[in-house]
């Protein structure tokens, strides 16, 4: 279970890092088509989807990862017992709020699919195609919240916390802004 | 009017609280949105939780977040910092301070490929910072300076901090840029100036120099940072010819980083992939905090609060210096405690309305928040920069704020020029893109 728990969480980002990729790639093409006068003008459209796939599938994996920030004053300053309860109340109530946003997702992608909805731009397709991306990565998150809920709940290091320790003991800095 | 003011102050409480409890950010900005909207109006709140998450993230201009991003993941992954220290050093033998400005210059040319502050400290402390102590320079000196200078990765363009800036306050990317280039060399030769004065001051603690070389020499020396160079001159010529937009520059950027890193042969699979990766967790988090804020900015629409907000401000006929002033006064505690991405995304609702009724220009506002950035970043007790240095050091965070205090000065002399010239930040977007309506 743990495995393929964190495997799916992996998989994820590792989909969204393509997304990533393919926006790199769709850029170029425009740049260079741009003056070849190709009609690029619907790579945008495509692009502004890859980019919303890319942040959602990422979600899951980033929270784990510890690249979530959050204000650590009081965390750090408090003892391991105290800061073992914030954590826990930290995670219920980003649960809740992750939950809901769940709800809103799904509910109003089947929306858009039930009433078939197309896109306003140039690349006319059912939007909720493109939204769905919305609606896995907020269930991806929304297991990533729970998973660690029980985790620390039964007393183990959060995952987000021991990344950013393993991170910055091995010096690697690239992925603070 | 006070009800309205009364429900901003409850909503700001209720995010203080959550906050210092240590909720992620941008849950935080979302359940504050959603606390607003669903007692305070009668809106529906997960309709509009769904539209600001999907229409902030599926946004093409957004796009070059991730692009930005992934190009300095993989510079910091390139040798270029020792290219850059060895490419410097022949240079600036004459200079007084030395080898000490290699800090400063190195910064302002990694910072002109790079767009975060934290990843051009570590690049160029990385060499420069045991280099310049074997050397016998100034440890404190050269500490100071890395953790401030490494802040101009965020000033001198590309920056993702302006990007997140441009998109909250809707502003363009490319002018914001532009912008940024003026008062990022005016600081860089603050900073250079403050290091010459006090090598002039402290003969002694300045080391002899190095030998001198033949120009040959110099030019063989500095070859390998031919390619960085036509990078920044690439990157350059393509925000001024508006031959492409900010997106399409990220991308030949990625492809600029990419072909540097080929050719000085550190382009592993490994050292591609962490980058993509790391660079895809980054923009997920700041695109995670942008649709929250968007979602906020929502309910602040909704109660009017910003609006109330700004004609209170309006009514109290602050002089534009005394705003500003004041500004910098919240500013400056609040980077005490949060990253420059959350501050300037948390802000943006309700200070963006005060400063354009109060007659500023948006692209200056955008200068003058990413100079406030720069100091969060290293002041105690949460400033990235001095994390970095205290990681490569093994220094308290305390000490190497010390450090950075005469460096400090320099960022607040700069924001005062800004301030009372504001053409300095103005004159080189209004040159190339025309002045703005």
């Amino acid at each position: 279970m743990r495995r393929f728990l964190d495997r799916l969480y992996d998989g994820a980002g590792a989909l969204a890092a393509f997304c990533v990729f393919l926006i790199f790639v769709l850029m170029i093409l425009a740049g260079v088509g741009r003056q070849m006068n190709w009609h690029v003008s619907g790579l945008n459209d495509v692009v502004a989807w890859l980019c919303a796939a890319a942040a959602f599938f990422a979600m899951a994996h980033a929270f784990r990862h510890g690249d979530f920030v959050r204000v650590t004053l009081l965390l750090d300053a408090v003892g391991p017992r105290v800061r073992r309860v914030l954590d826990v109340m930290c995670l219920l109530i980003a649960s809740v709020a992750v939950a809901y946003l769940t709800y809103a997702a799904t509910s109003f992608t089947w929306e858009s699919y039930e009433f078939a909805e197309m896109a306003t731009g140039l690349v006319v397709i059912p939007i909720w195609i493109p939204q769905s991306t919305f609606v896995i990565g907020c269930w991806l998150l929304l297991i990533a919240m729970v998973d660690e809920l029980v985790g620390v709940v039964r007393g183990e290091k959060p995952s987000y916390q021991r990344a950013i320790e393993e991170r910055h003991a091995a010096g690697d800095f690239s992925s603070d802004v | 009017m006070i009800e309205t003011l009364l429900m901003g102050a409850l909503l700001l409480g209720i995010m203080l609280l959550l906050l210092a409890g240590g909720v992620w950010i941008a849950m935080t900005l979302a359940i504050v949105g959603w606390v607003g909207q669903a007692f305070f109006t009668n809106t529906l709140p997960a309709k509009n939780l769904f539209s600001s998450f999907w229409e902030s993230n599926a946004s093409w201009e957004l796009a070059a977040l991730p692009l930005f991003i992934w190009m300095g993941e993989i510079l910091f992954r390139t040798k270029l910092s020792e290219e850059m220290f060895e490419g410097l050093r022949p240079w600036l033998n004459r200079v007084p301070g030395r080898l000490m400005h290699t800090t400063i210059i190195g910064c302002g040319v990694f910072g002109s490929v790079s767009g975060s502050s934290a990843a051009t400290c570590a690049t160029i402390a990385k060499v420069a910072l045991p280099e310049l102590k074997r050397r016998g320079y100034d440890e404190k000196l050269a500490i100071g300076s890395l953790a401030t200078a490494g802040t101009l990765g965020i000033l001198i363009p590309p920056s993702i901090t302006m990007v997140v800036y441009a998109v909250a306050a809707d502003a363009s990317i490319i002018r914001i840029f532009l912008a940024g280039f003026l008062p990022g060399f005016l600081l860089m030769l603050l900073f250079s100036g403050y290091i010459a004065w006090w090598s002039i001051r402290n003969p002694d603690k300045v080391p002899p120099a190095d030998p001198p070389t033949t120009f040959g020499e110099k030019i063989r020396l500095s070859g390998n940072l031919i390619p960085c160079a036509l990078l920044i001159v690439f990157i350059i010529w393509v925000l001024v010819a508006g031959w492409a937009t900010a997106t399409e520059c990220a991308a030949f950027g990625v492809l600029g980083s990419l072909a540097i890193a080929a050719w000085g042969r550190s382009l592993s699979w490994q050292n591609f992939k962490d980058a993509l990766m790391g660079a895809t967790r980054t923009s997920c988090m700041i695109m995670f905090i942008l649709a929250g804020a968007a979602f906020l900015t929502k309910t602040m629409a909704f109660t009017g609060i910003p609006r109330e907000l700004a004609e209170w401000v309006d009514s109290m006929h602050l002089s534009p210096y005394a705003l500003i002033g004041a500004l910098v006064v919240v500013y400056l505690i609040l980077g005490t405690a949060l990253d420059g991405i959350s501050m300037i995304v948390l802000t943006s609702a309700v200070v963006l309305p005060m400063i354009q009724k109060a007659g500023f220009d948006l692209i200056w506002f955008g200068i003058f928040i990413v100079l406030l950035v720069e100091i969060a970043e290293v002041t105690p007790p949460v400033g990235f920069n001095l994390f970095v240095l205290q990681n490569m050091t093994g220094k308290d965070s305390n000490v190497i704020a010390k450090a950075a205090i005469p460096f400090f000065f320099c960022l607040v002399v700069c924001i005062a020029l800004i301030t009372v010239f504001p053409s300095i930040v103005t004159s080189l977007p209004d040159l190339f893109m025309g002045s703005e309506k």
